[in-house]
């Protein structure tokens, strides 16, 4: 495997779900900083058509429960050509993480998460401006009962805590002063939205669609003391003396190399660990600052510095749930249509503890180790090892008849080799390796002459035993 | 009234009332996408429900006075099952055909809804199935079938053998791309929802194309993606134009009469659930679910999505023997019933 294989197979998982051999090839043709501006600009649109997967799938388009919409996100981690946009979706619903059971329908949040895959990578400013007029953020955080004169602090806490600057840098004060200048943020309709939350109810034709409202006469335009400046601040005010601060760009900057990078212990931990890295936050909050707190900017600084490229930043990640069947589902070339089993396969992004539009809590998902425990660990060897080990998957017998494309034999050595070329320029540790070398020898050299089908088997078994390795849980 | 009358004619489309009301399993519907009324008068509602969701995959029967006559059909591959059932038809003797399009098969029942049979085969052949959706029953009761990743229309007798074929992969007179609805005029011509290319066409009973209307296009007589036709005994052309979440009527020659985004009102099923709860219904009144869409900027999608008296997804049209419209509205889980001024 050449060093810019190497190199591109780890940025494709990172800013990506991977990519198989030959889409690797194509990438190093082209070049790695091209690769990178193509990552940026591509519409995470490409490759998907909205028109197929809502004539086939209603519950993609009409939102009614929880099922539909991590479908959804599934079909179109798989199929876009824009997988960066695709990911940025999943970074920000990870760091914003809002919940299915404060708005009882898929419908809203699929329409949050496209907003973080549209605006996703451009200013940090304008994302919060959305975040906070979004209706299923103002309900998960109830920002409907935030009144003037009767504030409810949640977003106002939780806006400082978890989606901006962290625990430590801001007041008790400044929280109030941060809700009074939410009041009036709230979403149309509210007393009957919220009747139909608290009742689940779908009922006479189907949920209502939210959409934001600003009520002038709830809002609180009075003079207000945040973060040391004075005015009548309302909420975009606010959001811009946020961004001009500096833990706001360290805060970023965190999250942006936890997901990119390598994995940091969970957010509330952050005031008490320092940085895996303290040299790339730095370089990261200059971006920041630099660039308008523009996103892409950040993105585009973080994938072509050094520390990214290093060595050491390979395989520092465990792949999340939706990364690792993604993953596996690009690889094998399965659901490349929409079809039933786009819904089975998203279940299994939940078994493994990932239920896109519903996490855990404000918090998201704890990430890293912490995806894994004796449960989910079955769970993702036997999803990985069963789709790669399935010789009926287009994927899979492409990527056969690549490892078996020359000569007439392969050694234990080349097998193992072969395979985790096809599976995306990857590398093992020396033991996995050699656990695997071990099994191929059992059954000595693979030959074929003329007739493959024994070969095939081989080399699928191989594809299989990989994907039950600990190393192919990380990325 | 919410029509508009864009040429001379005189003919006008008139909102008549909403049936149905939402619900997963028993009375009501859960996606439905399309309706057939048999010679008992009862309308058989077919929902599509969704994936990963036991409920809702069932065939709902009704009337259009609003009584309930109960449900048939589950999800499975069993005999009686669904996976993705797409159309369903009537024949003269009341015998109902439902086609599965991921399944490849026709399944029949009668018209109480027992199983009596199921045919097809999946494949590319004569005969073959790949993803039967629009069903129509033609004069002498054979079974219109549209083959739609075949991109062909068979005609086959009641226990599924083949009689004709018309149709192929492309966008010229007379080919189809991804096609769904399908009509069989009192005339023996046959109309089909040229999905893909965003057209209607016209054949002669033989399978000769006749005619072409519309074209991709949010004007007058224009359509986008279109799902389902349907003619009435004067020939006059019902179309749900699918992408532009409307309907349209043509004149017999394919001219735009008069197009409806949807006014529905409340159904009586739809009233004697909020009767039975006070406090959703009272919200509900104080509430605005037709608001001011500028701030959507012309997406016909979203502006469906936002309002409620709208189409949001209309995925079939369907006359009944007094030639009412039957619009299944999928998204909203009811139907809208108009009927054409005389």
């Amino acid at each position: 495997m050449t060093i810019e294989l190497d190199l591109m197979g780890h940025l494709m998982r990172r800013a990506g779900f991977g990519a198989t051999r030959d889409e690797l090839e194509q990438h190093v043709a082209k070049g790695y900083d091209a690769t990178v501006e193509d990552l940026l600009t591509i519409d995470g649109q490409e490759g998907i058509v909205d028109d197929l997967l809502y004539r086939y799938l209603p519950d993609h388009q009409g939102g009614m429960g929880m099922a539909g919409a991590p479908g959804n996100l599934l079909f179109r981690m798989i199929n876009t050509r824009g997988p960066l946009r695709e990911k940025i979706g999943l970074f920000w619903h990870s760091v914003f993480a809002t919940g299915y059971p404060k708005v009882t329908q898929g419908r809203v949040l699929l329409d949050q998460i496209a907003m973080f895959r549209e605006h996703g990578m451009g200013s940090f400013r304008d994302l919060l401006v959305r975040l906070s007029m979004d209706p299923a953020m103002i309900m998960w955080l109830d920002n409907d009962e935030n009144h003037a004169g009767a504030i409810n602090e949640n977003y106002g806490r939780e806006l400082l805590e978890l989606f901006s600057m962290g625990v430590g840098n801001y007041s008790e004060q400044d929280i109030k002063e941060c809700a009074r200048a939410f009041t009036g943020w709230t979403v149309a309709n509210t007393k009957y939205m919220k009747t139909m939350v608290e009742r689940d109810s779908l009922w006479p034709y189907g949920r209502v669609s939210f959409r934001f409202e600003f009520r002038a006469e709830d809002h609180d335009d009075g003079e207000k003391e945040f973060l040391g400046e004075r005015g009548r601040f309302d909420g975009t005010d606010v959001i811009d003396i946020i961004c001009r601060q500096e833990a706001t760009a360290r805060f970023v900057s965190r999250h942006l190399y936890h997901f990119f990078v390598a994995d940091e212990p969970p957010v509330p931990n952050w005031p008490y660990e320092p940085p895996r890295d303290p040299e790339a936050i730095d370089i990261l909050v200059r971006s920041y600052f630099d660039n308008d707190y523009n996103i892409g900017a950040m993105i585009r600084t973080l994938i072509t510095s050094d520390f990214f490229k290093s060595n050491d930043a390979r395989y520092q990640k465990i792949k999340g749930p939706a990364e690792l069947v993604a993953g596996v589902l690009r690889l094998t070339g399965e659901l490349r249509q929409p079809e039933p089993a786009i819904q089975t396969n998203a279940f299994h992004m939940a078994f493994m503890g990932q239920s896109l539009i519903n996490p855990p809590s404000v918090e998201g998902w704890h990430q890293g180790v912490e995806w894994v425990d004796t449960g989910t660990a079955v769970e993702r060897i036997n999803y990985a090892a069963e789709h790669l080990g399935d010789a009926a998957n287009p994927g899979v017998r492409s990527m056969a008849a690549s490892v078996l494309s020359g000569g007439s034999g392969l050694s234990p050595e080349d097998l193992v080799q072969g395979c985790l070329d096809q599976l995306g320029a990857i590398s093992v540790s020396d033991n996995t390796r050699s656990a695997l070398v071990e099994y191929a020898v059992r059954e000595g050299q693979v030959t074929w002459n003329g007739d493959r089908a024994d070969a095939t088997r081989r080399v699928v078994e191989m594809f299989e035993m990989v994907a039950a390795t600990p190393d192919f849980q990380r990325e | 009234m919410a029509l508009a009358t864009g040429s001379a004619q005189t003919a006008s489309l008139n909102y008549v009332m909403t049936l149905g009301v939402a619900a997963m399993e028993g009375r009501g519907f859960y996606y439905p996408v399309d309706t057939a009324t048999g010679p008992n008068g009862r309308l058989y509602v077919l929902g599509r429900g969704h994936d990963g969701d036991p409920r809702g995959i069932q065939v709902c029967v009704m009337d259009v006075d609003s009584e309930y006559y109960g449900v048939f059909g589950l999800v499975g591959e069993a005999d009686g099952q669904f996976i993705w059932p797409a159309g369903i038809a009537i024949d003269s003797e009341g015998t109902v055909y439902v086609s599965d399009e991921h399944l490849n098969r026709i399944s029949v029942f009668d018209a109480s809804g027992t199983f009596l049979l199921k045919w097809g085969n999946s494949g590319s052949g004569a005969g073959e199935l790949n993803g039967p959706n629009g069903l129509a029953v033609d004069a002498e009761d054979r079974l219109l079938v549209v083959d739609h990743r075949n991109h062909r229309v068979q005609r086959f007798t009641k226990d599924g053998d083949l009689i004709s074929s018309f149709g192929e992969q492309g966008g010229g007179p007379g080919q189809l791309n991804l096609p769904w609805g399908v009509a069989a005029a009192s005339s023996g011509d046959v109309y089909v929802a040229d999905w893909g290319n965003h057209r209607v066409q016209r054949f002669a009973a033989d399978g000769e194309f006749v005619a072409s209307y519309g074209g991709p296009g949010e004007g007058d007589g224009l359509f986008l993606r279109p799902s389902s036709v349907a003619v009435d005994t004067e020939g006059f052309i019902f179309v749900a134009d699918w992408g532009n979440e409307r309907i349209q009527m043509l004149d017999p020659d394919g001219r735009f009469v008069a197009k409806s985004r949807g006014e529905a009102t409340t159904s009586p099923w739809a009233q004697s659930f909020l009767d039975a709860n006070v406090q959703e219904a009272e919200a509900r009144s104080e509430s605005d679910l037709d608001p001011d869409l500028a701030f959507l900027e012309g997406n016909v999608r979203e502006e469906s999505h936002h309002t409620q008296t709208y189409f949001w997804s209309p995925t079939s049209v369907k006359l009944d023997a007094e030639e009412r419209l039957h619009v299944t509205d999928r998204n909203r889980h009811r139907i809208q019933v108009f009927e054409r001024s005389r």
